[in-house]
């Protein structure tokens, strides 16, 4: 009953707090700007107009476009909960489950894409080949972030390898997440959510077509998709599993805020960059994830 | 009944298959399958039981007793040969009717029969003169099925390529086997690991045995081979053909001593197969050698595992060693049945299209609903998905990796990069074929073909559902293949038999169920929710543009554009193009074509530089008696020179 109980709890943070981010970030980057901007809520009144709203669809479309949306935010979700809430713990670990993380978001990334192509549509095509090419690099980076920390901690499974502290190249290890958490969810300087040049954007081309309950969908589950990077991104850095519960508390809700804030501060404050430099960041976050490898490797460990 | 008694009932009801090819299509079917049948369950009965099964007769062949042996290695084997070549064999029942392929289809149908019996033999024979006849046999049946349709010239250029290379490794696999016969003085198979002196034979049974398996950079008869083949032919050559090349190199390592440093040398090859084939898939424009290139890169997936677990063979690691080999084994069988599902899918759009070129399909998914979904199944297991097969043995692969990493030892350094490429590489994969799904099956279609195109009927649809119920039953309940993955790696190496199933597979395998489940309810709702009050049509939004019309699509080359810049230093792609000039532009073209590096960059200069040294040569040979003459001259006076000389 607890853990029935408890599991509601978790499904409840994702489900309802994760809409709260792209919220603040909007803020920030209003304030940055000397605008009052929208309300921080206003994601939420988005999808509740949006899960009301009819839909429109393409004459080319398959059922594969509705599908896609559907499929890709229950893999979110279920990468979600499989990531420890620091002082919530887990309700299921085991053995690997870090490896399935990747995957199904790789899963979503599929579905998000293939619901792209369905279109027809150059642009859709154009920001789903940016997001599944970029996409390879960004995994490099996440695989190899996964393998120092499962080097500090000595396992591979997500709640024992996020409890201690990244150790000396925790620094390393958090920029080069950042930076990949600013790919993955598609932020300055790798995408411009706001922009409205279809040319020029990623993730946001490729739901050009969707509206409705898809489009609710997908937004909910790029918000999802944010606040788990966010979350993973805080318990790799912090050793929050070793701390009391209100302190972990504590040091999850002030890492998530400062993480938002952070990318509402390197939106409002970096440009983005041309296309063919996108790999060349994406590396360079690869190869700091790479020197906090070799730090774990020769010096942690030792 | 035993697997004796089974494997009986196989090998006689495929020879009557064999008879029945020419006069009883439909009698070929049923034995074929019943034989099929009775062999899955003998595979059955060893990997359940774990047991092996051995036969030896007074019989003789060529001067050897007959020898047969099936354990758990050849099992595995077995099994997935009984199963592609069941399904892909009702497939061809439709897809190479006789009604189109008058001539060829009951030779068609002959010749699959025989292929399957020597596969099975291969697999049987426990002699190693045995064990070659078969090996030729099923290459020279393999040859046949190829060039089906001989009378197209990419067709028949196919095979000899296909010939020339298995000929090649056939002459490694000759030179292994006779060495073996004269150094342990019979040509009796079987665990022999305790004569060290053999082991740098391993070399030789690596490169023969890597050649048919297709391993980079010994790939280069593959892409054509599976491209011009017929598609069940394809579907069985890449799905288990090509596996008994890792047969090979399994079995031989298991029961041979194998030299220091091998087991790095196989997982450094699947590293650079798993990574090359892909970017060389990506490359492609031609729908059937694209998937090619894909089994290049699952048999760098399945050497990943079988060189990691040597590795921790030598160093003596068997806990993560044998997780290695599971994975590796798995991915065996998971890449038979998706990539033959694939290739089946490619045979569908094939023959209701005519056209195996991307750039002229699209849309597909209206007129062929069910070879789209089951296509769409088979792309997301080869990416390695989750809930599906392909993520459940790269999952184990990657479980061994950690595991290497996590322990103090020298694989660390191995498998760090390892992971890495294989993370690399699941990533390509998903890139790749979510090209290939867009551009074949979304979208508007690029051709009249493709607008006219027609769903497959029932026997080549079902062929496929099959396959595709085995991708969905081992992503759903890895915990029960488990046994027989288990079995194969305890007749590997018998120390091994007691490495316990990781228990976190079997959570893998609930979190799998749920994961489909709520799949399912979740598209299922929002498709409710979005369809209450029924939808409007509308043009795809093209930034405004009222009239998209089907070749403003974005195109399979522009969508793998970015990564294949990336590789372009070994895609060496050739590009011709014509930009638009004047404000009226006549006349712009853009063509890029991916060659296959190794084969035109390397193999060809060397060919064409023999050819042109035996074309030297050969003009000593004229005709002209007085200069033959000479020639004899000057030989008795060389020789004449050398006899002096040497007698000094």
């Amino acid at each position: 009953m607890i853990s029935v109980l408890e599991f509601l709890a978790r499904l409840a943070v994702w489900l309802f707090l994760a809409p709260l981010l792209p919220g603040i970030i909007n803020k920030v980057k209003a304030w940055v700007a000397g605008r009052r901007g929208p309300p921080v809520l206003q994601l939420y009144y988005d999808l509740a107009r949006l899960w009301r709203k009819g839909v429109v669809l393409s004459m080319l479309t398959s059922p594969g476009f509705i599908a896609g949306p559907a499929i890709a935010w229950v893999a979110v979700l279920a990468a979600a909960l499989l990531l420890p809430l620091g002082p919530l713990g887990t309700s299921l670990s085991f053995r690997g489950d870090v490896i399935l993380l990747i995957y199904l978001l790789a899963l979503a990334r599929f579905c998000t894409a293939w619901a792209a192509l369905e279109t027809g549509s150059a642009f859709e095509g154009m920001g789903a080949a940016r997001e599944v090419s970029y996409a390879v690099l960004a995994e490099a980076a996440v695989i190899t972030a996964v393998l120092t920390l499962s080097m500090q901690s000595g396992s591979v499974s997500l709640s024992a390898m996020l409890t201690p502290s990244a150790g000396p190249g925790a620094v390393l290890l958090a920029v080069g997440l950042f930076a990949v958490l600013l790919a993955e969810n598609c932020r300055v300087p790798f995408d411009d959510p706001n922009t409205h040049l279809e040319l020029t954007m990623i993730h946001e081309v490729m739901v050009l077509d969707h509206s409705g309950p898809p489009f609710a969908a997908v937004l909910h589950g790029a918000a999802m998709k944010l606040l788990l990077f966010s979350v993973l991104l805080v318990q790799a850095v912090l050793p929050v599993g070793e701390l009391s519960v209100a302190a972990a508390s504590g040091a999850m809700i002030g890492g998530v805020l400062l993480v938002t804030v952070a990318v509402g501060l390197t939106e409002s404050l970096t440009a983005r960059v041309a296309f063919r430099r996108v790999p060349l960041l994406l590396t360079t976050a690869f190869l700091l994830c790479v020197f906090a490898l070799l730090i774990a490797w020769k010096g942690g460990a030792a | 009944m035993n697997p004796g008694v089974l494997l009986a009932a196989a090998g006689a009801a495929i020879l009557i298959s064999i008879l029945g090819a020419f006069r009883a299509p439909r009698g070929w079917l049923a034995t074929l399958l019943a034989g099929a049948l009775a062999a899955a369950g003998a595979a059955t009965w060893i990997l359940t039981t774990g047991s092996a099964w051995e036969w030896r007769s007074a019989f003789l062949l060529g001067g050897q007793a007959v020898h047969l042996r099936l354990d758990g290695v050849s099992a595995l084997f077995l099994a997935l040969l009984a199963v592609v070549g069941g399904a892909a064999g009702a497939y061809s029942r439709e897809y190479w009717a006789d009604a189109a392929h008058s001539c060829s289809a009951p030779r068609g149908r002959a010749w699959w029969s025989a292929l399957l019996l020597f596969i099975g033999l291969v697999l049987l024979s426990s002699n190693g003169l045995h064990f070659l006849i078969a090996w030729e046999l099923f290459a020279v049946s393999a040859f046949f099925l190829i060039t089906l349709d001989a009378r197209r010239r990419e067709v028949r250029a196919a095979g000899w390529l296909y010939l020339a290379a298995s000929h090649t490794g056939t002459l490694a696999l000759f030179a292994f086997f006779s060495l073996l016969a004269t150094r342990t003085g019979n040509w009796d198979l079987g665990p022999m690991r305790n004569h060290t002196e053999l082991a740098p034979l391993f070399w030789l049974a690596l490169f023969g045995f890597g050649v048919k398996a297709g391993m980079f950079p010994l790939h280069i008869w593959l892409p054509s081979a599976h491209a011009n083949a017929p598609s069940h032919v394809s579907a069985i050559l890449s799905g288990v053909a090509i596996k008994m090349g890792i047969y090979g190199i399994v079995r031989f390592s298991g029961w041979m001593p194998v030299p220091d440093g091998a087991g790095w040398l196989v997982a450094g090859v699947g590293v650079v197969s798993a990574v090359l084939g892909v970017a060389f898939a990506l490359g492609q424009h031609d729908l059937k050698r694209l998937l090619a290139y894909h089994s290049v890169e699952n048999i760098g997936i399945i050497l990943m595992g079988v060189g990691f677990a040597l590795v921790a063979a030598e160093h003596g690691y068997p806990a993560w060693g044998a997780l290695a080999l599971a994975g590796g084994l798995l991915h065996v069988w998971n890449h038979g049945l998706f990539k033959a599902l694939l290739f089946l899918g490619a045979g569908s759009v094939l023959h209701a299209t005519g056209t195996r070129e991307m750039s002229r399909l699209g849309g597909l998914w209206r007129a062929m609903p069910w070879t789209a979904s089951l296509f769409a199944l088979g792309a997301a297991a080869i990416s390695g998905l989750p809930p599906l097969n392909g993520f459940v043995s790269e999952w184990l692969v990657y479980l061994g990796l950690f595991d290497a990493v996590n322990q103090p030892g020298a694989a660390v350094v191995g498998a760090i990069p390892a992971i890495v490429l294989l993370a690399v590489t699941g990533a390509l994969a998903l890139a790749c074929f979510v090209k290939v799904c867009g551009v074949v099956f979304l979208g508007a279609p690029r051709s009249h073909d493709a607008e006219h195109a027609h769903e497959c009927g029932g026997w080549m649809r079902g062929a496929m559902l099959v396959l595709a119920a085995g991708c969905v039953a081992i992503g759903l309940a890895p915990f029960v293949f488990w046994l027989a993955v288990h079995a194969a790696v305890a007749a590997w190496r018998g120390i091994w038999a007691d490495a316990p199933m990781p228990e976190s597979l079997a959570t893998l395998g609930f979190v799998h169920m749920g994961l489909a489940a709520s799949g399912v309810a979740g598209a299922a709702w929002l498709w409710w929710r979005a369809h209450r009050h029924g939808w409007a049509r509308g043009l795809t939004w093209d930034c405004g543009y009222a009239a998209p019309t089907a070749r403003m699509q974005y195109t399979a080359g522009s969508f793998a554009g970015i990564i294949t810049e990336w590789f372009s230093w070994i895609l060496l792609p050739e590009r011709h193009e014509h930009r638009p000039t004047e404000e009226f532009p006549q006349h712009a073209e853009f063509e890029e074509h991916t060659p296959e590096t190794v084969l035109e960059r390397v193999i060809e200069p060397v060919a064409r530089l023999v050819m042109w040294a035996s074309g030297m040569a050969r003009r000593l040979q004229h005709g002209r008696t007085h200069a033959y003459i000479l020639y004899l001259i000057l030989g008795l006076i060389a020789v004449a020179v050398m006899a002096v000389s040497w007698s000094r």
